[in-house]
């Protein structure tokens, strides 16, 4: 309840901070500090200390597992506001205005981790999306953040406009006649017709926000138009929050019912990760690159919703944690580069060597190479799925498509390494030492968690 | 047949035929006012399960404050029909062989689902303003506050996008 409350009103404060911040670089620390305050409010709560005790009518159940989740989210957006808070000031003129919205997503994020009503989920999502459109739009004068936006909002729009379909169905079709997810636990008989069309309508709704395969044609165009910094915080954070949604919804209410649904997700995932791995291999972007690994990334956080065990839980946490961070860090040099093309990246290596070598590590963790983070997440989540015990074919096309990521991950570390840097590389960039340890410091994180998952997953069972 | 029998087969049939006609027309403000039509007829079935103030707010909310915006936006894009692309044909028939499929699925799960007692509104009083306005303050308080925080983001994304860039 703290992060809710805490976010909506920093949120606030933001907003408000733009008439009295003279300064662009004031906003940042603010927002820095605020973020501070609802990720220690976020981990006190988890320990037991509340500080708003409020009935929430069975609106809201606040269990370790969303508070957790909670804690991670809060602390990749901290990371995220450290490595990229002077390319926030550079988006537009609106730099408190785009902290307030960040901070109005953390909030959805936080109910999107806790709901145990639809009618919470709702609300949630769309906290989440309608910042976002935004957004993706606030680098005005350039054509295509516009049409990203609008594209983005229209079919957001639609996709909501499904899901409230498929919580009208709910709705209608249960006998409690409730939007309580305990409330219409189905037990284990036979889906109602009117479920499952509610139930169906939901999966594509829902998968549309997470950006899963037949849904997914949105994320390339967006994730390219938009902003670069607000990019890196969409196909993270908030994508990894869709997922907690998404695992929350369906274990609640129709976890019981698994064998009868479970076909419809192995496909999806089966699409996603085909989709996402094949058409990554063919961009010459990087930025477009990433936005296409996000959907393969998307499909092995499927696999997931497709096991729906306690490992499963565990990996989800984990690969949040894993695949958040590195994207972040990813992005965070990618904004600095003048040349967004593979080219661009051509000997890094020599010209900024740290930069290049944590570059490296945040690749090598989205490919899932061990002793990095990245390969005990996708361990757990294959792990997950053989326990289900159910479609072994669909592990094997996981290990197949992670086998073709490394393809076009590693061009990028090859380019960096093996090419020579063109006379005119547009290396010089502007790197503050704070931001290269900030770097390494990530990297860290993400070798340590390689190393020990347990620091992140024990605290499930806390 | 009783009287609200006859309003409520009369108040559907207005409703699907002036849906259907805000497909159909080639001018989005016939569009516009064929949804109108619908929203009068929606309102009426809000009065027919005994819910004034929704019908009040339906009315006031979509037909007058939101249709007004959108005619609005349609004179000022000035849309007419020759500035209109020309759609695929594929396309447009993948379209209707799409939205067909779904109406079987839903038409299927409704007509089998007779036999499921729906929460039906009829008789209560939860419609009416005073009922309603207790249940929004004491069972859904929180999703009433929390849409305060959806609304308010809405409107500096409002503000955000809307305000000149120097």
């Amino acid at each position: 309840m703290s992060a809710i409350i805490l976010s909506a009103i920093w949120g606030v404060v933001m907003m408000f901070g733009g008439v009295f911040f003279k300064k662009a670089s004031v906003p940042k620390y603010w927002a820095i500090a605020g973020l501070i305050i609802i990720l220690a409010a976020n981990i006190l709560e988890f320990l037991g200390w509340k500080f708003f005790n409020i009935d929430t009518k069975g609106m809201l159940r606040f269990d370790n597992f969303g508070l957790h989740f909670n804690t991670v989210a809060f602390f990749c957006t901290l990371i995220y506001f450290l490595l990229n808070g002077r390319d926030i000031e550079k988006v537009g003129k609106h730099v408190s205005e785009y902290f307030a919205l960040i901070f109005f997503v953390l909030c959805g994020v936080a109910i999107a981790s806790s709901f145990k009503s639809l009618l919470m989920l709702f609300l949630g999502i769309e906290i989440m999306s309608i910042p976002l459109y935004i957004l993706t739009g606030s680098d005005k004068p350039n054509l295509k953040s516009n049409e990203a936006s609008l594209k983005y909002f229209l079919m957001g729009a639609f996709s909501t406009g499904i899901m409230l379909m498929g919580i009208a169905f709910l709705y209608g079709g249960n006998s409690a006649g409730s939007f309580n997810i305990d409330m219409m636990r189905l037990g284990y008989g036979y889906l109602p017709d009117m479920i499952a069309v509610g139930l169906v309508l939901l999966v594509v709704s829902m998968s549309f926000k997470v950006s899963a395969a037949p849904f997914h044609f949105w994320a390339p165009d967006v994730y390219d138009g938009a902003p670069t910094v607000f990019t890196s915080f969409m196909a993270t954070i908030v994508k990894v929050a869709g997922f907690i949604a998404f695992i929350r919804l369906f274990q609640s209410s129709f976890g019981t019912m698994q064998s009868q649904w479970q076909m419809l997700i192995v496909i999806i995932t089966a699409a996603t990760l085909l989709i996402g791995n094949l058409t990554a291999v063919f961009q010459q972007s990087v930025k477009r690159m990433l936005a296409y690994s996000s959907i393969a990334q998307a499909g092995f956080m499927l696999l997931a919703l497709f096991a729906l065990n306690d490992t499963a839980k565990e990996g989800l946490i984990l690969y949040s944690a894993a695949y958040s961070l590195a994207t972040i860090g990813l992005f965070a040099i990618l904004v600095r580069m003048k040349d967004y093309t593979i080219e661009g990246f051509n000997g890094l290596g020599k010209t900024q060597p740290v930069l290049a070598l944590t570059a490296t590590i945040f690749l090598l963790s989205l490919t899932g190479i061990p002793l990095t983070a990245g390969f005990t997440a996708k361990f757990y989540m294959l792990l997950a799925a053989v326990k289900n015990g159910h479609q072994f074919w669909l592990v094997i096309l996981a290990v197949l498509c992670a086998a073709i990521s490394a393809y076009y991950y590693f061009k990028v570390i090859q380019a960096m390494y093996f090419k020579e840097p063109a006379e005119d590389t547009g290396h010089q960039m502007d790197v503050p030492p704070s931001f290269k340890w900030l770097l390494i410091f990530t990297a860290a994180i993400i070798i340590i968690l390689g190393i020990v998952p347990g620091l992140v997953i024990d605290w499930l069972y806390y | 047949m009783e009287i609200t029998q006859i309003l409520f087969w009369f108040l559907s049939a207005l409703a699907v035929v002036a849906a259907v006609g805000v497909v159909l027309s080639k001018s989005p403000i016939y569009s516009v006012l064929w949804l109108i039509v619908v929203f009068f007829s929606i309102s009426g079935h809000y009065i027919l399960m005994n819910a004034q103030f929704l019908a009040i707010v339906n009315i006031i909310v979509y037909a007058g404050a939101i249709m007004v915006l959108f005619l609005f936006v349609i004179m000022m894009m000035n849309l007419n029909a020759e500035a209109e692309p020309a759609k695929n044909i594929y396309l447009k028939i993948a379209g209707v062989i799409a939205g067909m499929c779904l109406m079987i699925v839903f038409v299927a799960a409704l007509a089998q689902s007779a036999d499921i007692k729906v929460p039906i509104a009829k008789g209560t009083d939860i419609g009416l303003i005073k009922n309603l306005g207790k249940a929004l303050f004491t069972t859904y308080v929180i999703p009433f506050e929390i849409s305060s925080v959806l609304f308010l983001s809405a409107m500096v994304g409002a503000v955000v996008i809307g305000k000149k860039e120097q």
